[in-house]
């Protein structure tokens, strides 16, 4: 789901604007060092190709319809470096298009539907498809890759919302999550459905992310992109920003006469200890997420 | 001492996955030669062309004016040897034709300030306006994608021009025009071409090719006449031959 | 059919159209970000900022019916939003949320209709944005119109060839041959882009071509629009 602007509060929004830039700068001068340019044509037809890809609709539980969101595709193809990009410039041009998302949540939407979706989905992938030989095996690793990446990309975007104020975790996390959760098998179907038909047709295509390899700072770096966020989003959602940046920055989407996160008074207490809950809940998912980078750095360097 | 444009001598190609694409080219095109490329579809007409820049490593076995492609510095080789697309969709990716005429010197280095010029021949040579070269490529026709494609490539000042099948897909009025365009250009030209009737029009010899392989080389007229030559490789002749309307 | 989603009022004839990309991005951000820094219990500023973007609306010479239409973008977040609104008698609340979002749309609808993409992408890239990222911007822009066509055209080969509808599965195969197959051809369609970029000497960077001045009505406008943040923070 693409936020609109006015929903995250602006230490949230800024946060995530930097976490996005800094993902950003640095896959765009690992792409250009590693790739010789070769890729950077086929970045664009992608994004090209999954803004196109987006509107061949499914019809799905009778009026509505849903379609393929794409990231973990991209990046099982092109490798996570280049598959963010890729969907970066999907998200960024769907808010320049479409202005469906806002500017100041830009961030926040490129880390959601880009950088997390690549990441995890690219890392699910890793570690259960591992060469990606047998097609039962290529098509369970893909759909587990397209489920996982799209409802843990709805978690961060309830995660947000919520401890922006806007939006109540609890509900937030109910619909968005189980939304997600639903469209995610078709997600995952899509992926995997793609994924077989490349192996049969075209198994070339399928190796084409080996050219842009990871390496050492890799390690360092995949870690680096899964605690920043965590750290960030943790000292965001706190109130515990030092005076002088809490007077300038600290403007909650709502009135603080309405109580933090809209639950009434007699609440609070039980909503604290969920929050932290949860809180901690993400912190180790993405800690795992980082770890999971890692491990399958090293698996491919011992293949190499 | 003759001055070779292109030399190739024993040339093979095998794509990755295992087919032969070319077997044993050998092909000498002098300076200023006009010279047609004819075969089947699959015959290896593209893969040709696409040793003549390095895009495919022909290494010593492609020799562009006596350089031999292995020591040579593709920059140079690009700047010397123009290649015409079939597909213009493919050819013009930049937001406007400007910058898509552009994108050749820039790379070039030429200077900033020479290439609004450089833009402005390179359109008008090509048969189109210069007041297009604020508009999208995609807002264009397919006749007018084509020349602007082709002032993409002219605008580098090639004395070698490559071109795959340029008139395919045009309509009549169009096809003259660019068959127009190309008579009076004066680099050397090598066309892979199914439209043989261009290939009348333009080009003195001609090069037949079938299954990677080059099976005649010599004067257009009586190698397209040669109905068993032509019905051997997957081709008929020409129509104004048969009908003798060619003077 | 055309790009007729992306630049449709983008070729009009307004003041803000005239203006500079760059100028337009830096002036339309900083409003959105001042809209976004009204605390809530300065409720009138809201006002005047909703004033001013109903200025901005009315020189653009866009329509407003598609300007109020685009409102529809931020409903499904209202609605969550106000799912919670009986418990706390937030109602007021909710109301505030619904204006700054909706401003903030405004703003940026604004932003993007008087602006060709072409445009936009050049005052990005002066403005820092990485090279990579406009460049990748411009192909999905050009490219976007051919790759829509050929799923346009898939889809009706495939509607051509049906008779009812078939069962989840096959329709499921169907889809992911039908995109499957659009990938093959973008990714030949990107190799033989990148020969043809290589036939013009590419080398792995991208050239700039030569930019639009700055004038004196961009910089009138910025400095209108800062003296307006200005202004507006501290009158009090």
């Amino acid at each position: 789901m693409h936020i609109p602007d006015g929903f995250l509060s602006n230490p949230m929004a800024i946060s995530l604007n930097v976490v996005s830039a800094a993902n950003v700068l640095y896959a765009a001068r690992r792409t250009k060092i590693d790739l010789s340019g070769r890729m950077v044509p086929m970045m664009g037809m992608l994004a090209a190709f999954v803004f196109a890809a987006q509107m061949l609709n499914f019809p799905v539980l009778g009026g509505t319809s849903g379609h393929l969101i794409g990231g973990s595709l991209l990046s099982i193809l092109l490798g996570p470096l280049a598959g963010s990009l890729a969907m970066t410039t999907v998200i960024v041009a769907q808010a320049l298009f479409l202005q469906d998302g806002g500017l100041i949540a830009l961030g926040a939407n490129i880390f959601n539907i880009s950088i997390v979706t690549c990441m995890s989905g690219y890392a699910i992938f890793r570690l259960l498809g591992r060469n990606a030989g047998g097609g039962k095996r290529l098509f369970l690793a893909g759909f587990l890759a397209g489920w996982f990446s799209t409802v843990i990309s709805a978690a961060f975007c309830a995660l947000e919302l919520g401890l922006s104020g806007a939006i109540p975790l609890r509900i937030g996390l109910m619909t968005m999550v189980g939304y997600h959760a639903a469209v995610g098998i078709l997600e995952g179907m899509l992926t995997a459905g793609v994924l077989n038909f490349l192996r049969k047709v075209r198994p070339d295509l399928l190796a084409l992310e080996g050219v842009g390899k990871f390496r050492i700072p890799d390690w360092i770096g995949a870690v680096l992109f899964v605690a920043i966020p965590a750290a960030v989003l943790v000292m965001a959602g706190s109130s515990t920003l030092p005076d002088p940046l809490e007077k300038l920055l600290e403007t909650s989407p709502l009135p603080p006469e309405l109580g933090s996160g809209n639950i009434p008074e007699r609440l609070a207490s039980t909503l604290r200890l969920e929050e932290y809950l949860f809180r901690a809940a993400i912190f180790i998912v993405l800690i795992g997420l980082g770890f999971l980078a890692v491990r399958l750095t090293r698996r491919r360097r011992s293949r190499s | 001492m003759t001055d070779y444009a292109v030399r190739i001598t024993r040339l093979n190609y095998t794509y990755p996955d295992g087919t032969k694409a070319l077997e044993g080219i050998d092909l000498d095109v002098r300076s200023g030669e006009q010279v047609a490329i004819v075969g089947p579809s699959g015959a290896g007409k593209s893969t040709l062309l696409l040793h003549l820049n390095g895009i495919l490593p022909g290494s010593a076995a492609v020799r562009i004016k006596g350089q031999s492609m292995d020591s040579a510095d593709l920059r140079q080789i690009r700047k010397q040897v123009g290649l015409l697309f079939q597909d213009p969709n493919d050819q013009l990716f930049c937001p406007t034709v400007f910058e898509d005429v552009a994108f050749g010197p820039l790379n070039l280095g030429v200077p900033a300030a020479e290439i609004p010029r450089r833009v402005e021949k390179a359109l008008l040579d090509s048969g189109l306006d210069y007041a297009i070269r604020s508009r999208s490529s995609h807002h264009l026709s397919l006749g007018e994608r084509r020349r602007v494609s082709l002032a993409a490539v002219l605008v580098m000042e090639p004395e070698i021009l490559g071109m795959d099948e340029p008139t395919s897909n045009l309509d009549p009025r169009n096809r003259r025009h660019l068959i127009e365009v190309v008579s009076g250009l004066k680099a050397t030209l090598i066309i892979a071409t199914h439209d043989l009737e261009l290939v009348l029009d333009v080009c003195p010899r001609t090069v037949l090719m079938d299954h990677g392989k080059i099976w005649a080389d010599g004067e257009t007229r009586a190698m397209l006449a040669d109905a068993r030559l032509m019905d051997l490789h997957g081709l008929e002749v020409p129509l104004s031959l048969k009908s003798g309307t060619r003077p | 059919m055309r790009h007729s989603f992306i630049d449709r009022y983008a070729s009009l004839d307004s003041p803000l159209h005239v203006l500079e990309a760059r100028s337009k991005l830096l002036a339309f951000t900083a409003l959105i970000v001042g809209v976004l820094c009204i605390p809530a219990e300065r409720g009138s500023l809201f006002f005047i900022y909703f004033f001013a973007a109903a200025i901005l609306m009315g020189v653009s010479q866009i329509p407003l019916t598609y300007i109020v239409g685009r409102t529809f973008l931020i409903l499904p977040f209202i609605v969550l939003a106000g799912l919670a609104a009986p418990w706390k008698g937030g109602y007021l609340g909710l109301g505030i949320l619904f204006i700054r979002a909706v401003l903030c749309l405004f703003l940026l609808v604004l932003l993007t209709n008087t602006t060709r993409f072409v445009e936009l992408l050049r005052g990005l890239r002066r403005l820092g944005c990485p090279q990579i990222l406009v460049m990748n911007l411009g192909f999905l822009y050009r490219y976007l119109f051919v790759l829509t066509e050929e799923a346009m055209r898939m889809k009706q080969a495939r509607d051509c060839r049906r008779v009812g509808r078939a069962r989840f599965r096959e329709e499921l195969k169907i889809l992911s041959s039908m995109i499957g197959t659009l990938l093959i051809r973008s990714f030949e369609r990107a190799e033989r882009m990148h020969s043809a970029m290589l036939s013009r000497a590419y080398a792995g960077d991208f050239p700039v071509v030569s930019p639009r001045k700055f004038s004196l009505r961009d910089a009138a406008f910025l400095a209108g629009v800062a003296l307006f943040i200005t202004l507006s923070f501290w009158i009090r």
